[in-house]
């Protein structure tokens, strides 16, 4: 980075034009130095740069092995130095009066043209700087747990100059005061999550899952596109914005200071515009029907799937909706179908979450499910609800993920959870860190006292979702609906995390000691047995010569697939450390937060709701019980019937053989036919419907306007080709009449106009 | 002048543009061709000249009456050596068709017939 000197050249707009009626934002930025969040953004490009220019020369020059440490210190280390700079403007902008709470930096123009302006601008508020902190707090634990997970990894220095561009990508998106920068952010992490699910990229099916993400991303991508440009002609043909702001039509401010009353004169617009952008949240954030591509993306290496498909990336969807919260709250009936998609989408993959037999894959479901919580608070109207959601389940679930790693790496990686059993023997801390996060996620609590994170924020979710009647559509309460399928949600997700728990640290069989002939090649999650059985092969022969390195292995003791002699090792220190930290963030992360209402009130300037009155979280009366009692039911109800059913370790109706499933878990196993109905009709139905193009539009239409031009061309050289006689005579005569009849014109014209004289 | 007036030069060239014009068309043999349209170009050059000749001496306003009169007779110089460049040409087009098809007879090339 050349000068990145942040006051040099960044400067903090102090015009104080904007102001959203009964709004609590307001610029300040007078004690706060917003310049400095620049450096938060050069950190992690700065790294990528490192990783991506000097890699390979620092893997050369000091060999395999000290190189990947000295690479792994250097992407490590801008991520922890941008959590500190994070750390340093959070705490300048705690300090500020709350109202003030607000800094726009900016660093260049970066389009100009007539009537818009686009400057490449940061936003400092309580929420992206509380996205900051996830971003760089949680992404750099990771990083440090990648150095571990992937200290095999031949391509040691491409994996980890994708992880910091992604951190780059996010931060942009979150940190970004217009929605085209947010949209930049947002494709990058796009592009970053595309390369990284597609990381052993030999490999046809991860390949193929990079693809699907990319794909299914892009429809969500397009509803946010849609939604940008029409924001942008709304707010740009208010009479005098575009001079008064100088052309900045899509920047937060100018949109929030003149978006309301023109959306007020006409609701349609502001719930097309809500929805458009709905769409695109449900594109990242994997809501039903575009999370088809989140359990395909556990393809690639696991401290991704912790990073971007459960801490970070997913949850940008939740951050486009408190960034653009005001446009929502114009729209009831947006808000209503935000809380019902969310809702289902909560059901539908805690459904599916049972089906699953790969560990990573019911994290993945598990992600989906509580990324449906998210939207069924922001449709409720408590937009800080979902961040307080985000930010716990990036503690939990970036957890469960990475603990869930490190069960992989012990076993050979292998992922099925029907070959695990009794791991708490063998795997003490990977198992009391996992076991944290577990009832961090199923909600378990002393009822009213204290609880692990999840329990606050799904309290308060399940809490805004019944207590408030804001997302209505023609009187019908369905926020008030999805709060209650939030509750019986709840319910399965403390179930189906028990039956993980279970199947993987409990029971005194250790399954993976009698693995069935066949096994490997078993169960629809060939994504798994494909990597399995690729690390397997690296382990031997590596035809390939692609995944690992062999002068690295051979110093490296745990080189045989899993079989009856397997005995799982507990993982180096730089991957439990990470657990260890986030396992007391899962624990004190949510009490501390909730304590009297501190993430709401921090959150308020920016989150909060501007228009619709107070959100409450607390329904006012519930029939029998009161909101901490259901949700004390939900939470020790799914616990006791997944003790009940798992107790035992894996029951005969869940083993090898699918075909002896109850057709219901079978049916769950496979999405309920969705997700290849999805594929069949986008894969089949596109090819069917470019085959009609083909042979009908194309062959037909086109090549007929084509064919039809020559044909004429043909008819009239045959009608004439009898002129043309070859005879020389032939022509001159044709000459000679010609000059003639020119002649005789000439001269009939000059006898007209009276013969020249 | 000399008693030949203007009509008698501009009847020679119209016989002699007509020979030519129709040797052009009945005619087989390119040499002959050839030579019908020298005559044709004779025609031409006859008439520039005879036009030239009697020229009222203030026809073009500006322009001396000597200088008009020598545009028709630069006019002639032209037409023979474009005729000139044109026979060296066209025989020896004739001559390489002769080489090829041992043959000049017109009607016989007719390569073009549609």
């Amino acid at each position: 980075m050349a000068n990145p000197q942040g006051s040099a050249f960044g400067h903090v707009c102090t015009d104080s034009k904007f102001q959203i009626p009964n709004s609590k934002l307001a610029r300040g930025g007078d004690a706060m130095n917003p310049n400095l969040i620049w450096w938060v953004l050069y950190l992690p490009v700065l790294g990528f740069l490192t990783q991506a220019l000097l890699g390979g020369r620092i893997l050369k020059s000091a060999g395999p092995k000290q190189g990947r440490k000295i690479l792994g210190i250097l992407a490590m280390l801008p991520i922890a130095l941008a959590f500190v700079v994070g750390c340093v403007v959070f705490s300048q902008l705690a300090g500020l009066p709350r109202d003030a709470r607000h800094g726009v930096t900016e660093l260049f123009s970066w389009i100009s043209i007539a009537g818009l302006n686009i400057p490449f601008e940061f936003l400092v508020d309580p929420l992206s700087m509380t996205m900051v902190l996830i971003i760089t707090g949680i992404g750099g634990l990771i990083h440090l747990y990648a150095t571990g997970y992937m200290a095999e990894e031949k391509d040691y220095p491409r994996f980890f100059t994708y992880l910091n561009l992604f951190i780059a990508a996010m931060l942009i998106l979150v940190l970004g005061n217009n929605l085209l920068m947010m949209f930049v952010g947002w494709e990058g992490v796009g592009l970053c999550s595309y390369l990284l699910i597609g990381f052993w990229y030999r490999d046809v099916a991860n390949a193929k899952a990079a693809n699907k993400a990319f794909i299914v991303n892009r429809i969500g991508d397009w509803g946010f596109s849609l939604g940008i440009f029409l924001l942008a002609v709304v707010v740009g043909s208010q009479p005098g914005v575009v001079e008064s702001s100088h052309g900045r039509i899509l920047s937060f401010d100018t949109i929030f200071a003149n978006i309301v009353p023109a959306l007020q004169a006409n609701p349609g617009l502001a719930t097309a515009i809500a929805l458009l952008l709905f769409v695109g949240a449900c594109g990242k954030s994997a809501q039903f029907p575009l999370y088809l591509w989140l359990p395909d993306a556990m393809a690639g290496p696991t401290p991704v799937s912790a990073l971007i498909h459960a801490a970070t990336m997913v949850t940008s969807g939740v951050v486009l909706l408190n960034r653009m919260h005001v446009i929502f709250e114009l729209s009831p009936v947006a808000s209503a179908i935000v809380a019902c998609v969310g809702a289902f989408t909560a059901l539908f993959a805690a459904l599916v979450a049972f089906g699953q037999t790969d560990i990573k894959k019911v994290l993945a479901y598990s992600t989906v499910s509580q990324l449906g919580f998210m939207f069924v608070a922001c449709g409720a109207g408590a937009y800080w609800v979902g961040m307080f959601h985000v930010t716990t389940h990036a503690f939990f679930k970036a957890l469960l993920f990475l603990g869930s790693g490190a069960v992989i790496h012990a076993m050979a990686h292998n992922q099925d959870m029907r070959n695990y059993g009794n791991l708490r023997k063998y795997l003490p801390i990977t198992f009391a860190t996992m076991f944290i996060g577990f009832i961090a996620i199923a909600g378990l609590s002393i009822p009213g006292v204290f609880g692990f994170a999840g329990y606050y924020s799904k309290e308060a979710i399940i809490g805004s979702g019944l207590a408030n009647n804001f997302a209505t559509i023609d009187g019908v309460n369905l926020g008030y609906y999805a709060g209650w399928t939030a509750l019986f949600v709840a319910l399965l997700t403390a179930f189906y995390m028990t039956r993980m728990t279970w199947l993987t640290f409990f029971g005194h069989e250790e399954r993976w000691r009698k693995i069935p002939a066949g096994a490997h090649a078993h169960g629809e999650e060939h994504h798994a047995v494909e990597e399995e059985s690729l690390h397997a092969e690296s382990f031997g022969p590596d035809t390939h010569n692609f995944y690992v390195d062999h002068a690295h292995v051979d110093d490296h003791d745990e080189h045989h697939d899993l079989d009856k002699d397997h005995t799982p090792r507990e993982v180096s220190p730089s991957m439990w450390v990470p657990l260890v930290a986030l396992a007391f963030l899962s624990i004190f992360g949510g009490w501390f937060l909730a304590q009297g209402g501190r993430f709401e009130h921090w959150l308020e300037p920016s989150s909060g709701p501007t228009l619709i009155g107070k959100i409450s979280q607390e329904p006012e009366h519930l029939p029998y019980l009161s909101l901490v009692g259901w949700s004390a039911v939900a939470a020790f109800g799914g616990l006791i019937l997944g003790i009940l059913v798992y107790m035992n370790g894996l029951p005969k109706k869940e083993g090898w053989e699918e075909r002896k499933w109850n057709p219901f878990r079978r049916w769950a196993g496979h999405q309920f036919g969705f997700d290849s109905a999805m594929v069949n009709a986008s894969v089949q139905g596109g090819g069917d419907l470019s085959r009609v193009a083909w042979r009908f539009f194309d062959v037909k239409i086109i090549d007929g306007i084509v064919n039809g031009a020559g044909y004429v061309a043909g008819f009239f050289g045959k009608l004439f080709h009898r002129a043309q006689t070859g005879y020389v005579r032939a022509y001159a005569l044709v000459m000679l009449a010609g000059v003639v009849g020119v002649l005789g014109w000439f001269a009939y014209a000059a006898i007209l106009s009276g013969g020249g004289r | 002048m000399n008693g030949v007036p203007l009509i008698a030069y501009l009847g020679l060239g119209l016989l002699m543009f007509t020979t030519g014009v129709v040797g052009v068309i009945i005619r087989r043999n390119p040499i002959v061709i050839f030579m019908c349209i020298e005559l044709m170009l004779n025609a031409v050059n006859l008439t520039f000249l005879a036009f030239a000749r009697y020229m009222p001496t203030k026809a073009v306003p500006g322009v001396l009456a000597h200088d008009a009169n020598m545009a028709g007779q630069m006019m002639v110089i032209f037409v023979m050596a474009v005729a000139a460049a044109e026979v060296a040409v066209g025989l020896g087009i004739i001559m390489a068709i002769f080489r090829l098809r041992n043959n000049v007879d017109i009607d016989e090339m007719n390569l073009l017939r549609g």
